[in-house]
């Protein structure tokens, strides 16, 4: 229930692709991040991890 | 806050390749006859659906030219609200737990964790308070 922070890959500060993650949509090999404000960012690739204790995912992008 | 985008697709009108069938006349040795063929197409086509746009102000909402559509405040309005939100629920979620540990017989623990839960709900009063204050401007 708490906000995510979602990476590309790997996590570091220049691969963020999006703060204050509350949605998180699989779709076609397409992951579509939404954050609090609604708006939305669609990576092409798939859901590598989610750590929702600490906050983060990790979308590993289709080469 | 836009950090980055990136496109499903380049736009409501874009293209994707393609694969079709299709039957061909082709003659060997003289002979004219059909074969289905496999290619690959690009067709230009419209998808209905939301999705997101460029951003090229490197992820600072201060240097976007007017693309984002929150203000800095809205943002952070919105993030105050969600953590007020937020805050509550897991104050509930602890006095459930101390419910639990009540009836498990650690009264000691309940009452230590419904003192935390007090506490807790004294600081999401006052960031309410904050939020309301923030709401009024």
């Amino acid at each position: 229930m708490c906000l995510s922070t979602v990476y590309k890959n790997r996590m570091a500060p220049e691969t963020v692709a999006m703060k204050n993650v509350m949605k998180i949509d699989c779709r076609d090999g397409v992951v579509i991040l939404t954050d609090l404000m609604d708006r939305t960012v669609a990576i092409e690739g798939q859901l590598e991890s989610a750590n929702l204790v600490e906050g983060y995912v990790i979308v590993k992008e289709a080469v | 806050m836009h950090i980055d985008h990136q496109h499903v697709a380049g736009g409501p009108e874009h293209e994707h390749p393609h694969v079709h069938e299709h039957t061909h006349a082709h003659t060997h040795d003289g002979v004219a006859h059909t074969h289905p063929h496999v290619h690959e197409h690009t067709h230009p086509h419209e998808h209905d659906h939301d999705h997101a746009h460029p951003h090229d102000c490197g992820g600072a909402c201060g240097e976007c030219a007017s693309q984002c559509q929150h203000t800095p405040m809205e943002e952070l309005t919105a993030l105050m609200k969600y953590m007020a939100g937020h805050n509550a629920a897991h104050a509930r979620e602890l006095a459930e737990l101390a419910n639990q540990l009540e009836k498990i017989g650690n009264h000691t623990a309940y009452e230590q964790v419904m003192a935390a839960v007090s506490d807790f709900e004294k600081g999401n009063l006052r960031l309410t308070a904050v939020l309301s204050s923030l709401e009024v401007k």
